[in-house]
């Protein structure tokens, strides 16, 4: 069995890993439409270039997949010739890179006409600003040249003396500027996903994976508590209809349990709403949390997503339980057990019900990638600060990281359920115990 | 030998056509449920095919004059934030559903019957390159895959169509490998393989035609599920672009005025769910049926 | 309604009451075509340590009367007339608790399929053990106690480690015996036992058979076992009953009913199987023509009328009663007793075919098939990690290993062997289906030890199979014109507007008519399925037909009718076949020559009669003595096998059968593979015993 469950995670690595690419190629697709995005429909095509370059998406497919898989530190090392360091800003959420010089200060550079300006960063918490020019190598044509890290967090080749000016984009100010010299090359740098730092948000600029966490934890909560609400509840009634295949109380389960998994999340939520928030007035009709760890501020504003979320969950698991449970009492064993003389609920408790539950507990498992459309949907609707509305708002502004990091800890979660259903699956199962 | 007759079983040789449809129809007819689904998504085809006919508005038609109304003789469905008659919307956008969804689910019937069908039948490494990929596929959260897709190339009637084959192509892709390797088993299979038959002839004219009824059964289920989600990514505005009278995003647009004219995220609401209801409800009722008969 | 035995002390009582007494039970089911009356008018009794046989073709309703007497019918079963008395108390009309407390109690029950009548996710001392919990309010520990004595009396080995299994860590044998065990715990007055072996191995079968002889005598149970096996219910029964179509239509003593059968039916039946050593030259099998009718359509006089060779005028009106024709012994007809006193006389339309076959007489002449050290092995599906990196050592299953043997042109060669033996596999090998890991495969002078989609069509078009499984053979999609059309147009080349015409002769030559032309499989019964198949097969007039088990899968009177047809085809076209079954007597009837087969090495080979009488290889010699023989007279030596078939995936070393050879001469056995010996030129054994010792075993089927 434990052979059984290194297999299955092998596959979960090598499934993690195709979809990383699938990922990672499909979003990145059309990375002009980010620039036109971000830049507004009137950026020229250099400006549009340089803007790639500065995020990096002028690299080849297969480097930037690397830099964002495993990250870009370790290239741009090699290529500054100092460690690099990640540290937290303090009292924000945001990173900033420095390198370390080999007395341990943190430093980096910020280009100022011709003149390289090094920012040291105190033990106090305070920057000093030096120049520091030496630095410069030039080569035969004049041209000097210098690899550091900059202030927003890139590696930097900047160069100086070819005779050619640079277009600049103040990051934070948003103009273009035109200097004698500039910067050639752009490494943003990144720890990659792998490490814990999927990238900044293009739209915000703030650390992807910091937001994510957050939004998961809001997500999860809301999940947890439609989950809680729903298996019992479902597993009972789907047990209940199978017992009575056939007579009335099966039918208005089976059929009543398709009808709501059918309808689509956004109408069972808008449904809701004009019932219970436009008509009735009990509750609100929507989640407006003052920040986003507020999820239990308030929790009357969580009642309708979670009755939303249950009913669609519902119905599905219900009818997959009935289903298992009518073919398990239509069983040889079933009939050997009744032909044995034993009570009936002897029978349904002993011998059905732990046939009757395998079944459902891998499909409910696999169903998490539907809960997860559900509650991309559910949170759109209520307007709840999670994960999906997360990745929803991402898609609609092409916020490229942020979409990719979300995507991946999605599919991450869908295929560690499916890992889990497996590994119990087996416990249930004698005959994969045993093999 | 009058008698003697009787006992062998009356088959006639050619059953005439009325009587294999009455044959085929059997399953449906019997089952009550399957009625309420087909009537639905009949009603909704019916409206689809003689919309010009039921409404004198056409579904862009703006009208200052009349917006977020309720329901009133004029309108009688209403109006929406642009004065748009939400009768002429529903009308017009049952035609686009009803285009789009089996539409896509054709593409992917095609690309995942063949998937299937070649690994199902060839087994060995094209099976195990297949699935591992078909279990990447399988492991994203649908949305988040119309997600993605939609977010690199754009929100068309077009992307929507790509999306939702390949979202739909694997399942069918799992359903037609499983198939394919059991009937592959049967001996008809090697009796085809013994008249030195090319596998192209027995995966297609021997394997495919066995498996048809689940395969329909499932199609049906999957163009219910094909409405579900033109309408959820309408809704999460990722749909066809804004003028389309498509029901999501008509819910997705009328949900800022709530408020003020519940009707207009009302009337699409339950449009759509009643139409993913119906296919569902008859999809559900002929595999129940198809499966008694057996 | 607990009747305490312990307390009837009256031993006359206990004699003169029958433990179960049906009369005319009649059951049907309710369909969506209206009720089907599945049985009608059933009537018999068991007394006391008796054993009841219930025999009948399939759809008879042997199951239908063994589930009525538990009321366990299903949703739509109904019993609607007659009564079921047991131990002089009715059953009909009991409420389901009173019902419950019978079960697995007083009334215990084992059928077919063991495997699917155990709870495959609870340990098999589980499962025992809550019989009597239940039933006996012990407790667990003496229950668990209980039933490992009761494990061993039905010679499980190991009964504590097996207590503790799952059902899957067992052996089909072993499963059927811990459901016979199950059934047996509280002791039960009546054990019913619907096929309890159809689906085990014939040496397995045997054992079990024996083992529910010497149950029977030690707890004096009263039996009703029912099978559609003639042999398996000569073997158990004291009694018999033989169902047709829903009623009883004959039921005596065992003798009786097979050496003086009263009913045509009955009589019919005895004529359709092959008797062990009679062969197709001695002999002809006559089947019954016609097919059962459906319960839904009976003919209103006598339900066998239409198929009567017998039948009169009267027959067509007035419905028989089961009468004591003899006595103690009943028969359903009117003219039992003049049938009786007649003797049999095949009818017309039979007695040309048999002149025919009686002249043939395949000349020995040289060999068209020559299997030289063939191979074949399946890979075993790794499932490590490491292996499917290609790390690892792959694992073999040899499922045909060594087997050398020739075929000479027109003539059929048997193979037999126990499932798993490798005789699919054989033939599946010879045809191309499966890749030849090593050796090498000859047919007409050309190698084809290539599979067969690198083979020529004309190769190919010599090499034809006729398959097991009736209801497999046919593509469901298409018409049985199509199906035979396709090996004209791509064999032989015949125009599309001439296929039809083909088509129909061949549909002839099968004794089907035109009328099939346009029909889809499932309208055909089986027998007639596979007809089809027959005709497809023959249709590119191929030189080598392989059969896998043509007929192991059709009923009695059917299957006579398949072989007799194989026969007729294969002299008018001078095939030759290889036939691949697992029944001897069939094998026996139908083959030439005959190659027993035991875990992928053929064990010995030769000519039909030499098989059948000493010498014998040890193996041949256990599975004669299992056949189950369709005649109580008969006298059959007593060798049962120990132990179960050893995996392929590792086999023995040495004689692959070393495990279980009950003449097994020492450790030579286990080292070192046996020796071909030449008993003629024709007749090879392979076993470390000397021929001469090999020939001073008695024959093991001697008949009175
Ligand atoms: N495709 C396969 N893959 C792996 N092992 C196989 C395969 N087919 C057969 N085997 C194994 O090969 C051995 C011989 O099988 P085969 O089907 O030839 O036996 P058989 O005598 O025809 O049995 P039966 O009477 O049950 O049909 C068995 O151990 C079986 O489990
Ligand atoms: S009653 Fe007539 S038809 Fe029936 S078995 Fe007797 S002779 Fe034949
Ligand atoms: S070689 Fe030995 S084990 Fe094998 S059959 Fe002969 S006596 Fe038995
Ligand atoms: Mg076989």
């Amino acid at each position: 069995m434990v052979k059984f469950i290194i297999r299955r995670l092998g596959f979960m690595l090598l499934t993690m890993f195709i979809v990383s690419i699938a990922i990672f190629a499909i979003s990145e697709i059309a990375p002009g439409n980010i620039a036109r995005n971000i830049l507004g429909p009137f950026a020229t095509p250099e400006q549009e270039a340089s803007f790639l370059a500065q995020l990096g998406l002028d690299q080849p497919l297969h480097i930037r997949y690397i830099t964002w898989l495993v990250g870009s530190d370790w290239r741009a090392e090699r290529l500054i010739g100092m460690p690099l360091r990640r540290i937290k800003k303090p009292d924000t959420e945001f990173y900033e890179w420095w390198a370390v010089e080999p007395d341990g200060t943190l430093v980096r550079w910020k280009l100022d006409g011709e003149d390289l300006i090094a920012l040291r960063l105190q033990p106090d918490g305070t920057v000093q600003e030096s120049l520091d020019n030496e630095r410069w190598q030039t080569d035969e044509a004049g041209i000097s040249t210098f690899w550091g890290v900059d202030t927003h967090n890139r590696a930097v080749m900047w160069e100086k003396g070819g005779g050619q000016t640079y277009w600049m984009r103040a990051k934070a100010a948003g103009w273009w500027v035109e200097q004698p010299g500039g910067a050639r090359e752009y490494i943003p740098l990144q720890k990659g996903l792998l490490r814990g730092d999927p990238g900044e948000s293009v739209k915000t600029g703030r650390p992807v994976g910091d937001a994510l966490l957050r939004r998961l934890q809001n997500s999860i909560l809301l999940a947890a508590i439609a989950f809680v609400i729903v298996m019992p509840l479902a597993l009972v009634l789907g047990l209940l209809a199978g017992l009575n295949e056939g007579k009335a109380l099966d039918r208005i389960l089976s059929v009543g349990g398709l009808a709501t998994t059918a309808t689509p999340n956004f109408a069972t939520g808008i449904f809701l709403i004009l019932i219970f928030a436009v008509w009735l007035k009990w509750l609100p009709g929507a989640t407006v949390f003052a920040s986003e760890r507020a999820a239990f501020e308030n929790p009357k504003m969580l009642i309708l997503p979670v009755m939303t979320l249950t009913l669609i969950e519902l119905g599905y698991v219900l009818r997959i339980t009935r289903a298992s449970m009518v073919e398990v009492m239509n069983a040889s064993y079933i009939r050997t057990a009744f032909l044995k003389g034993l009570p009936y609920w002897r029978i349904v408790f002993k011998h059905a019900i732990r046939n009757a539950l395998m079944a459902p507990i891998t499909v409910i498992m696999l169903h998490v990638n539907w809960l997860m459309g559900g509650i991309v949907v559910v949170e759109a609707i209520f307007g709840f600060p999670g994960l999906g509305r997360y990745l929803l708002d991402a898609a609609l502004y092409k916020d490229v990281f942020a979409i990719e990091a979300g995507a991946m800890v999605m599919v991450m979660l869908a295929v560690g359920t499916q890992l889990v259903a497996d590994i119990i699956y087996t416990f249930l199962n004698p005959r994969i115990r045993y093999a | 030998m009058a008698v003697s007759e009787k006992v062998m079983p009356s088959i006639s040789a050619r059953p005439s056509f009325w009587l294999r449809l009455r044959d085929a129809l059997a399953p449906l007819l019997a089952s009550k449920v399957a009625l309420v689904g087909l009537a639905l998504v009949l009603f909704w085809v019916l409206v689809a095919i003689f919309a010009p006919f039921l409404t004198p508005y056409s579904p862009r038609e703006q009208d200052a004059d009349a917006m977020n109304l309720g329901p009133s003789a004029g309108h009688p469905l209403g109006t929406d934030h642009l004065g748009r008659d939400l009768w002429s919307r529903l009308v017009y956008g049952s035609r686009l559903i009803l285009v789009l969804a089996p539409l896509s689910v054709l593409c992917s019937l095609a690309v995942g019957t063949t998937l299937g069908l070649l690994a199902g039948y060839f087994g060995g490494l094209i099976d195990e390159v297949v699935m591992r990929l078909l279990d990447a596929m399988m492991a994203f959260p649908a949305v988040l895959l119309y997600l993605i897709i939609i977010a690199a190339v754009g929100a068309s009637a077009t992307n929507v169509v790509i999306a939702i084959t390949i979202a739909g192509a694997p399942g069918i892709a799992r359903l037609v490998r499983s198939l394919t390797m059991d009937i592959r088993t049967r001996d008809y299979i090697a009796a085809a393989q013994l008249r030195g038959e090319s596998p192209f002839y027995i995966m297609w004219v021997e394997i495919l035609p066995n498996a048809r009824g689940p395969i329909i059964v499932d199609a049906m289920l999957r163009v219910g599920y094909a409405v579900f989600a033109i309408g959820t990514l309408g809704f999460l505005g990722l749909g066809l672009p804004p003028p389309a009278p498509d029901w999501g995003s008509m819910v997705c647009a009328g949900r800022r005025y709530i408020w003020s004219n519940p009707w207009a995220v009302l009337w699409p609401s339950l449009a759509i769910s009643s139409l993913v209801v119906g296919l569902n409800l008859f999809a559900d009722g002929l595999r129940e049926e198809t499966m008694r008969y057996q | 309604m607990r009747v305490d035995f312990e307390q009837i002390t009256d031993m006359d009582y206990r004699i003169k009451t029958p433990i179960l007494k049906v009369e005319n039970l009649a059951i049907s089911y309710e369909t969506r075509k209206g009720d089907v009356p599945a049985v009608r008018d059933v009537s018999f009794e068991i007394r006391r340590g008796e054993t009841h046989g219930i025999v009948g073709e399939s759809g008879c309703g042997k199951s239908t009367v063994a589930f009525s007497i538990v009321n366990f019918l299903g949703r739509n079963g109904r019993i609607v007339g007659g009564s079921i008395l047991f131990q002089g108390q009715e059953l009909r009309g009991r409420g389901e608790e009173e019902l419950r407390r019978l079960r697995g109690d007083q009334i215990a029950m084992v059928y077919q399929d063991p495997m699917s009548a155990l709870n495959p996710s609870l340990r098999i001392g589980d499962q025992l053990s809550e019989v009597l919990i239940v039933h006996r309010n012990l407790s667990k520990k003496a229950a668990y106690e209980k039933c490992i004595d009761m494990l061993k009396r039905v010679y499980m080995p190991d009964p504590e480690a097996v207590m503790l299994r799952y059902p899957h860590q067992l052996s089909g044998g072993q499963q059927q015996r811990v459901v016979i065990a199950m059934a047996l715990l509280n002791n039960p007055a009546l054990l019913i036992m619907d096929e309890p072996t159809t689906a085990l191995d014939v040496t397995v079968e045997a054992a079990v058979l024996d083992l529910i002889d010497e149950l029977r005598r030690e707890f004096d149970t009263a039996i009703m076992y029912i099978s559609h096996n003639l042999g398996v219910i000569a073997r158990v029964s004291d009694l018999v009953g033989v169902m047709y179509a829903g009623e009883m239509v004959e039921r005596a003593a065992v003798e009786e009913v097979f050496l003086n059968p009263l009913h045509p039916y009955t009589q019919g039946l005895m004529r359709c199987v092959p008797k062990l050593g009679l062969s197709k030259e001695s002999s002809y099998l006559y089947p019954i023509r016609g097919r059962v009718p459906s319960p839904a359509e009976l003919p209103p006089g006598c339900i066998f009328e239409p198929r009567c060779d017998y039948a009169r005028p009267q027959c067509q009106q007035a419905h028989p009663e089961l009468r004591e024709v003899a006595p103690g012994h009943f028969a359903r007809c009117h003219f039992a007793e003049e049938i009786a006193a007649q003797k049999w006389q095949p009818p017309q339309d039979l007695i040309p075919d048999l002149a025919a076959l009686a002249a043939r007489k395949p000349e020995v002449a040289e060999p068209i098939l020559r299997l030289q050290q063939v191979k074949t092995y399946y890979e075993q599906e790794r499932k490590s990690l490491a292996s499917l990196l290609g790390l690892g050592q792959a694992r073999y299953v040899k499922a045909v290993d060594d087997v050398s043997l020739e075929v000479p042109r027109g003539c059929t060669l048997g193979v037999v062997g126990e499932s798993g033996c490798g005789k699919s596999t054989l033939a599946k090998t010879i045809v191309g289906l499966e890749p030849l890991t090593d050796g090498r495969v000859e047919f007409m002078g050309f190698d084809i030890s290539v599979p067969v989609s690198k083979r020529d069509l004309s190769l190919i078009k010599e090499l034809q199979m006729v398959f097991q499984n009736p209801d497999s053979t046919m593509n469901p999609s298409f018409s049985v014109g199509y199906q035979i059309g396709r090996p004209l147009r791509r064999f032989r080349g015949v125009p599309r507007h001439q296929v039809r015409d083909e088509v129909i002769r061949l549909l002839e030559a099968v004794k089907l008519d035109a009328s099939y032309y346009d029909r889809l499989p499932r309208q055909l019964s089986g027998g007639e399925k596979q007809r089809v198949g027959i005709a497809r097969a023959f249709a590119a007039r191929p030189n080598l037909v392989l059969c896998d088990e043509p007929v192991s899968s059709l009923d009695v009177s059917v299957q006579a009718a398949v072989l007799n047809l194989l026969l007729e085809i294969q002299q008018k076209y001078g095939t030759t076949m290889l036939f691949i079954a697992h029944d001897l007597s069939v094998v026996r009837f139908f083959s030439d020559f005959v190659a027993v087969m035991y875990l992928g090495k053929i064990c010995e080979i030769g000519p039909a009669e030499a098989i059948y009488a000493p010498p014998y290889h040890p193996y041949t010699e256990a599975l004669l003595s299992a056949v189950p023989i369709p005649d109580p007279s008969a006298d059959q030596k007593r060798i049962r096998l120990s132990g179960t078939v050893p995996s392929a995936l590792h086999p023995p070393s040495g004689c692959r059968f070393h495990t279980r050879c009950p003449r097994k001469i020492g450790e030579i056995c286990e080292r070192e593979i046996p020796p071909c010996q030449h008993v003629t030129a024709e007749h090879r054994i392979y076993c470390h015993i000397p021929l001469e010792e090999l020939r001073r075993i008695e024959p093991v089927v001697t008949v009175k």
